[in-house]
């Protein structure tokens, strides 16, 4: 049988009544769980499995687990989808993957736009589904192989060129920008350090040891930031937010959004198979290669549409292509994924190299349910763009206590601790400070994320080297990676030497 | 002030009443005496010290109301009045792990078998690897009979190790039972030239630059001590054994299989696909003697080697310190008789779990054990505490 009989098939189990309603399930509670902060796809997954448990236990083993995976998945990716609702609308990101559709999102709402925002949101989300999906069906056994000779170098010289590229998220100033990446990379070495396994900056305090976590600090920053202005500065004429002009996208919207949804697609598609490197990095990758190629970069993050289409198509292409390794290696690439995989664990099936001879029902079943599953999400997920659009409406004085009381909870949700909601004010007075100044807050996310990754990868690369740094450029793919860093960081100084107005440093 | 000895009265039978409608009783019958008062012209006090005999008032009923609340769940003398109020079984972890899905399968089966009635609720408390629920449950929770926690080795580790010390250990609770058990193991691809684990300890003996291990956690935690421990017990100085952490297994599996490591310490569980697969060779366990599981009956045991050490990846069920006697005699028979139950087999089987159950004394002893192995082993790592 070839991988078409294979596929067909999957949509033949897929296409059972009861699977279409728990696929169904999966993507209404999976939307719910990305809208409301705090549950994350993590929790949301975890939660449900007991309860999935039960739904199916009248089922034969293979189907029950056929079934309840299915719902499951459904939840992970719904949950990718209503993640970017919060972060347009409230400037509050839900998820670390959506921090970024913040920028340009919330922008977007402000000028009357949250209906294109969300809807072109849902759309790049449809397209980067069906996109990865395919790239799942072709490329899963190729790409795993490749998946898997990613080393710690080439780990190293990939989040190296996503630190450079710190420069497209800078606004006016490159020296801000480059402050910002230091105090992250600061910020990221809290915690016990996973090489060495020293503790460090923790003083002692058990509730440092685990590091700090990254969703405090972008929900503090963003969203509680945004809460602060509104207050110290009392915008006593409350600019009714402009007032929604249309739900739905414009051609030209549309238009401007083809490209980046389809290169984020592929990209994040990519990224994703990577096991560590994840949804959040891919939204960021996408974020800024679309501000590196568009005409107007100046545009990016003052409500350019390319600014939510890239970002939200990538995370979702992403959380497809976390499904190879876990699928065909056994190997979660993500927290979520790994949760995903005692799911099949409990059903006595282990995702690995022989889950796709061994249970072909369950691994071709999952993938065709997603097919019916980004469907499903994309008709359901139109509709409440009208509803949710108008939350943008309500007064502030309504709206900002909700945000705060979103936040909150959203921390409290993922982190049990009230030492990360004092963090969270913290983070909130501080975003307001750096923002009213015009210290841009991205970088300082971006490098949050990436420093710590780029850090251990290259302790771990040079300790199988044994010191040696020729590691870094012996390996080819390594080697191209940390080849386009240079350009990225020279080829702009070269034009600017020439005398071209580029846009690298502007300094104010 | 009837009503508060009533109140206290009430408390030590073992009626529980929620402190808020305390202190709205007590609130009310005062503000009634004040009434009266006032209406025979005896009140004279002026407002302000009105209020403060009032919140005087309210502050010893809090305090009172904490007291008695406390005194009773160390008191809790007669049999039937455990459990009085609904149980919580902690996680110190996020949910989806070990610990929070060996939480979950225990509060299913107890109360679907109706072995307890009140309810079990499965808390997640992360934070700082189960350190910081650790502080708390050792301190403020260490009267609170009503409050359990799952743990495994690291309540062992984090307390000895120096760096990421929890100054809290297993001393610091009740242990009431070790309810599974897995097993470490060292693992190299298929096609590595290291037949047996001497082969590779004799490697890294002659050059220990030469060979990269690898686990899934930091140095000083679990994968790392199951890691070095037959190369330590073999005579190699494990301060010069190349050890290079990843997060979490999965991903020093993807290391070993793109020959990023040469070897990788991990659990047992965890391997048996890749096994099946053919993928990776197991080159030993840890176990006291070899594993009855397909494709891994004929792999030595490190005392087969000739090495003389184990290390069990166990799981158990903890009480808090200052557990009472009747809570802990109840908690210990329930989870002699839910070991027994079919749901419970059926649970473990489910996820993958082997089982072993070690309740009371002899969980203690065996912790003590443990201990010292780890012990010696950070020593030599010169990471001891």
């Amino acid at each position: 049988m070839g991988t078409l009989d294979y596929l067909l098939n999957g949509f033949l189990v897929a296409f059972q009544w009861h699977n279409i309603l728990f696929a169904l399930l999966g993507v209404v509670i999976g939307t719910a769980v990305g809208v409301l902060p705090g549950i994350g796809p993590m929790s949301g997954v975890a939660l449900l499995i007991p309860i999935t448990a039960t739904l199916t236990s009248g089922l034969p083993v293979e189907m029950a687990a056929t079934s309840s995976i299915i719902l499951l998945a459904g939840v992970y990716y719904g949950a990718m989808y209503g993640g970017s609702t919060t972060s347009i609308l409230l400037n509050t990101p839900g998820e670390s993957s959506s921090v970024v559709t913040t920028l340009d999102g919330y922008q977007m709402a402000r000028q009357g736009r949250a209906g294109a925002a969300l809807a072109i949101a849902a759309i790049g989300s449809f397209v980067a589904g069906i996109v990865s999906l395919i790239g799942l069906v072709l490329l899963a056994q190729p790409l795993s192989k490749i998946a898997i000779d990613f080393g710690p170098a080439d780990y190293f010289s990939l989040m190296l060129l996503g630190l450079a590229a710190v420069s497209g998220l800078a606004g006016k100033s490159v020296t801000k920008a480059l402050i910002m990446t230091v105090v992250g990379l600061m910020l990221g070495t809290i915690g016990i350090d996973a090489v060495s396994g020293i503790a460090r900056f923790t003083y002692d305090s058990p509730i440092l040891f685990s590091g700090i976590e990254f969703l405090t600090i972008a929900v503090g920053l963003f969203a509680l930031g945004e809460v602060f202005k509104t207050i110290f500065e009392k915008e006593t004429h409350d600019e009714p937010v402009a007032k929604i002009t249309r739900i739905l996208p414009t051609k030209s919207d549309l238009k401007q959004s083809a490209g980046p949804i389809g290169r984020s697609s592929i990209l994040g598609f990519f990224l994703g198979v990577l096991p560590g490197a994840g949804a959040t990095l891919a939204s960021f990758f996408s974020y800024i290669s679309e501000k590196k190629l568009s005409k107007n970069p100046d545009s990016f993050g003052k409500g350019n549409i390319a600014g939510v289409a890239g970002p939200e198509s990538a995370n979702n292409a992403a959380s497809g292509g976390a499904m190879i390794p876990l699928l065909t290696l056994g190997i979660p690439g993500s927290g979520t994924t790994a949760i995903l995989m005692g799911a099949f664990i409990m059903y006595n099936i282990q995702p690995g190299p022989l889950l796709f001879e061994e249970h072909p029902q369950v691994a071709w079943g999952l993938i065709a349910s997603m097919f019916l599953g980004n469907l499903m999400l994309l008709i359901l997920n139109m509709p409440m763009v009208r509803i949710f659009a108008k939350i943008i409406e309500t007064p502030k004085k309504y709206l900002l206590p909700l945000i705060i009381a979103i936040s909150v909870f959203g921390v409290y949700a993922v982190q049990y601790t009230t030492f990360d909601l004092l963090l969270l004010i913290g983070c909130g007075v501080f975003g307001y400070l750096l923002a009213k100044h015009d210290y841009p807050l991205a970088p300082l996310v971006l490098a949050l994320v990436l420093g710590p990754m780029i850090e251990n990868n290259m302790r771990r690369a040079l300790t199988i080297s044994n010191g040696d740094f020729s590691i870094f450029i012996t390996n080819p793919l390594s080697l191209t990676f940390l080849v386009i860093t240079l350009l990225w960081l020279v080829i702009p100084l070269i034009l600017r030497m020439r005398g071209k107005n580029v846009i690298i440093s502007e300094e104010a | 002030m009837n009503t508060i000895e009533q109140n206290a009265q009430n408390e030590k039978n073992g009626e529980y009443v929620p402190n808020i409608f305390n202190f709205l009783k007590i609130i009310y019958s005062y503000l009634k005496q004040m009434k009266a008062l006032y209406k025979k012209g005896e009140m004279k006090m002026k407002l302000a010290k009105k209020l403060a005999t009032l919140a005087a008032s309210a502050a010893l009923l809090v305090s009172l109301a904490a007291c008695s609340n406390g005194e009773n769940a160390a008191s809790g003398k007669e049999p039937s009045d455990y459990p009085k109020n609904n149980l919580t079984i902690v996680a110190p972890s996020g949910a989806g792990g070990g610990w929070d899905l060996t939480a979950r399968a225990i509060s299913k089966v107890m109360n679907e078998t109706k072995l307890i009635d009140k309810a079990i609720t499965v808390e997640n408390q992360p934070g700082g690897g189960g350190a910081v629920f650790m502080a708390t449950y050792a301190t403020k929770e260490a009267e609170n009979d009503h409050m359990l926690m799952v743990k495994s080795p690291p309540i062992l580790i984090n307390n000895l190790k120096a760096e990421g010390n929890s100054p809290y250990g297993y001393k610091d609770t009740t242990p009431l039972a070790q309810l599974t058990k897995d097993f470490g193991a060292i693992v190299v691809k298929e096609d590595s030239p290291y037949k047996t684990l001497t082969d590779l300890l004799d490697a890294i003996k002659e050059d220990p630059s030469s060979i990269t291990l690898a686990g899934g956690s930091a140095p000083g935690s679990m994968d790392h001590l199951l890691t070095i421990l037959p190369a330590y017990e073999y005579g190699i100085d494990p301060k010069s054994a190349k050890y290079v952490s990843y997060d979490g297994g999965g991903e020093a599996m993807a290391a070993l299989l793109g020959s990023n490591a040469d070897a990788i310490g991990t659990d047992v569980s965890t391997v048996t696909s890749y096994v099946k697969s053919g993928d990776v060779r197991v080159l030993a366990v840890t176990s006291p003697e070899k594993l009855e599981l397909e494709g891994l009956e004929d792999v030595p045991t490190l005392y087969d080697l000739g090495i003389d050490a184990e290390f069990t990846i166990w799981r158990g069920l903890f009480g808090p310190k200052n557990m009472s006697d009747t809570a802990k005699a109840y908690w210990e028979e329930k989870l002699d008789e839910m070991v027994k139950s079919e749901e419970w087999k059926a649970e473990l089987e489910r996820n993958g779990w082997a089982d072993e159950y070690r309740a009371g004394e002899d969980f203690t002893a065996f912790l003590e054990e443990q201990e010292q192995v780890i012990t010696e082993i950070l020593t030599a790592l010169d990471m001891q505490k």
